[in-house]
């Protein structure tokens, strides 16, 4: 009778309540990749997959459809934004942890974070409104003027300079994913022992120095950890991109021209598509798109978790 | 030792440089910061009047009415959605953190909602839209799945009144009538939520019409979840084990544990998780696009397509009319500045209660 009284009744429902809850968000994830396999499953066993990553046709009346050229803007974006962000990012990091006075440590990291809140149909907005004709009339011209000359890196940034471009979206995104490097670099760099800081002073290290040869090498995880995990924010990112990236299905070698990401093509296409076949080629978009997050984010997630272990040894 | 002064003010100018750099980085960031912020405040100041809020759409083309449908429709979804969200993400967070604790499953549990956390909206967004939209004149689950949520809030709520009421006007003088009094308390809350249930079915759930709101507080509600879940685990797992054990050696159950003890020492944390996934989902645009889609007249029906905040700026800021630019900076203004208040509120909160 004793031990009956162990679980009482309300405890036995709360409990399987919360399982079930537990178990949901579990299935969701499942159900998530189930789904989208289903539904892109015509597209799939018409197409293919390499076909279908490697041809370039996105032809709705001839119901010819490859992801070439989304695929290609989408890492094109991607990997642009990492390259502008990644030295602002581990910058504000290097102040934020050694270089700040104390007072300002706090507000600055917060106003930092701040960029991540702002929601990204507003950075979408301000790319449309404001950046772009910036970049179209002073920086894209003058980039032009510059290394427009230079005979095998000239041939990126030909053409006329429109504002809405793989250029200004790369930038865009790149404020974007500025916080999510910063914030978990300065967490990692903030982790580095203080008694090998001060062993590395003691020798006449200067800070820099300890920065570049302690705290990185020490931080090193954790800040990869972070640039994989922007890398899955920019990949995924919509709203921001589809303003100022157009939704051209072409692969160019231009970053002044119009392209089209993944996220681009489905925000703009997906209500329209009319034909089984049409909206299954989306959904298959889709359910790419959404292995490869999956697999990025978990690598970084494992970074973290490694990194996670390094400290705590 | 080698000691030469050139090398060593070569190296303190290196240090110098390197860290006026890193300055200039942090500054880079503050200016974009402020650039985005002055820029919808400045365009956004200007097409604030109180028309914004209180009439419908004018046709395209034509000047001047207001958003109220966007917002009451935002506003409403956004509603739903916290109904659905919030309640899953903490049961399912106490779940891994409470009774599965340290085990396999709740690693799990725990690892995947990390990366559900970064999963693109968007690809949410055509989940949602395969499994509530597509199947046109079928049951309308998502509204079901809300409805099931309202009734079961409103059963707590009418529950916790009762039994406050119970408690402060007859006093109970034995552990059995006061057991008995529980389960009836219990059995009539269940009831008035099964009858809540009934009414609120028939009265807001039809069959589904194409895109229609419950798929886009459905939507949201997803993106909602991971982040609910994985700020409850956390702050569950703050709360120190021997507060729990004290409570054991009283003969409390595990539930009586988790609900007097364990949600009541980490109640700020959950609210503030709470607030942050609304934040978070304010702002959404992409899963919305293809699930609550969009309407140009006033409704308030779940089971229609919508208007939200967020995609009337998105079709706004893509059309031709200068007179919708400066109503969808308006909505911008509105959006952004709710968003960052309320997430450095909820930061501040976390600051007094954790660190101060």
């Amino acid at each position: 009778m004793k031990r009956l009284r162990r679980y009482p009744f309300a405890d036995i429902i709360f409990g399987t309540v919360a399982f079930l809850a537990s178990f949901l968000v579990l299935s969701l994830v499942f159900s998530t990749i189930l789904v989208l396999y289903n539904e892109s499953s015509l597209a799939i066993h018409k197409f293919g997959i390499i076909n279908f990553i490697l041809t370039n046709d996105w032809d709705p009346v001839r119901e010819i459809f490859g992801a070439a050229a989304p695929l290609y803007g989408t890492i094109i974006t991607t990997v642009l934004s990492l390259i502008f962000a990644l030295p602002v990012a581990i910058g504000i990091a290097i102040f934020l942890s050694e270089v700040s006075p104390y007072l300002l440590k706090s507000p600055i990291g917060i106003a930092i974070e701040m960029l991540a809140a702002i929601p990204s149909i507003i950075y979408g907005m301000w790319g449309l409104f404001t950046l772009a004709p910036l970049m179209a009339d002073y920086i894209e011209p003058a980039i032009q003027k510059t290394l427009g000359h230079i005979p095998i890196i000239g041939k990126l940034f030909e053409g006329e300079p429109q504002g809405v471009d793989l250029f200004t979206a790369s930038v865009v995104l790149s404020i974007m994913i500025i916080p999510f490097i910063a914030s978990i670099a300065r967490d990692s760099l903030n982790l580095t022992p203080n008694i090998m800081k001060e062993s590395a002073y003691a020798l006449g290290a200067t800070k820099w120095e300890v920065v570049k040869d302690i705290m990185i090498p020490y931080a090193k995880l954790g800040i990869y950890g972070g640039v994989v995990l922007a890398l899955g924010r920019a990949l995924g990112e919509t709203m921001a991109v589809a303003f100022v990236l157009g939704n051209n299905h072409q692969i160019t070698t231009s970053l002044f021209d119009s392209a089209a990401t993944i996220t681009v093509t489905l925000a703009n296409e997906f209500t329209e598509a009319d034909t089984d076949i049409y909206l299954s080629s989306l959904f298959y978009l889709a359910f790419l798109l959404f292995i490869l997050s999956f697999v990025i984010l978990a690598i970084a997630k494992f970074f973290l978790l490694k990194a996670e272990k390094n400290y705590s040894r | 030792m080698i000691y030469n002064e050139a090398y060593v003010k070569r190296r303190k100018i290196q240090s110098y440089i390197a860290l006026l750099l890193s300055t200039v980085a942090a500054f880079i960031g503050l200016f974009w910061l402020g650039f985005i912020l002055f820029d919808v405040l400045r365009h956004g100041i200007s097409g604030l009047n109180i028309e914004l809020f209180t009439e419908d759409p004018a046709p395209p083309g034509v000047p001047g009415g207001g958003l109220r449908n966007a917002f009451i429709g935002q506003l409403e979804i956004v509603f739903y959605a916290t109904i659905m969200g919030i309640p899953l993400g903490i049961l399912a967070g106490t779940f891994i953190a409470e009774y599965a604790r340290g085990s396999k499953f709740a690693k799990t549990v725990s690892t995947l909602s990390d990366i559900m956390v970064s999963v693109p909206s968007i690809v949410v967004g055509t989940f949602i839209y395969a499994i509530l939209v597509k199947p046109i004149g079928h049951i309308n689950w998502g509204g079901l799945l809300a409805v099931a949520f309202l009734s079961a809030i409103i059963a707590i709520i009418f529950g916790g009144i009762l039994n406050i009421i119970v408690n402060k006007f007859f006093s109970i003088k034995t552990a059995s009538a006061g057991k008995f009094i529980g389960l009836v308390i219990a059995l009539i809350s269940t009831i008035v939520g099964v009858l809540a249930f009934i009414i609120l079915t028939n009265k807001l759930v039809d069959k589904i019409q194409g895109f229609n709101g419950w798929a886009g507080a459905a939507s949201l509600a997803f993106i909602m979840i991971p982040v609910v879940l994985r700020t409850t685990e956390d702050m569950l797992s703050l709360v120190p084990w021997s507060l729990r054990e004290a409570a054991f050696a009283l003969g409390a159950t595990y539930f009586k544990v988790i609900k007097d003890i364990v949600y009541k020492a980490a109640a700020t944390g959950i609210l503030t998780g709470i607030i942050l996934s609304i934040s978070r989902v304010a702002g959404e645009t992409a899963p919305l696009l293809f699930t609550s889609f969009n309407n140009a007249y006033f409704t308030t029906n779940m089971n229609e397509p919508i208007s939200s905040l967020t995609v009337t700026i998105f079709v706004y800021a893509m059309g031709p009319y200068d007179d919708w630019h400066s109503k969808a900076w308006a909505a911008s203004f509105i959006i952004t500045f709710f968003i960052l208040i309320v997430t450095i509120v909820a930061r501040a909160i976390i600051h007094l209660r954790y660190k101060g």
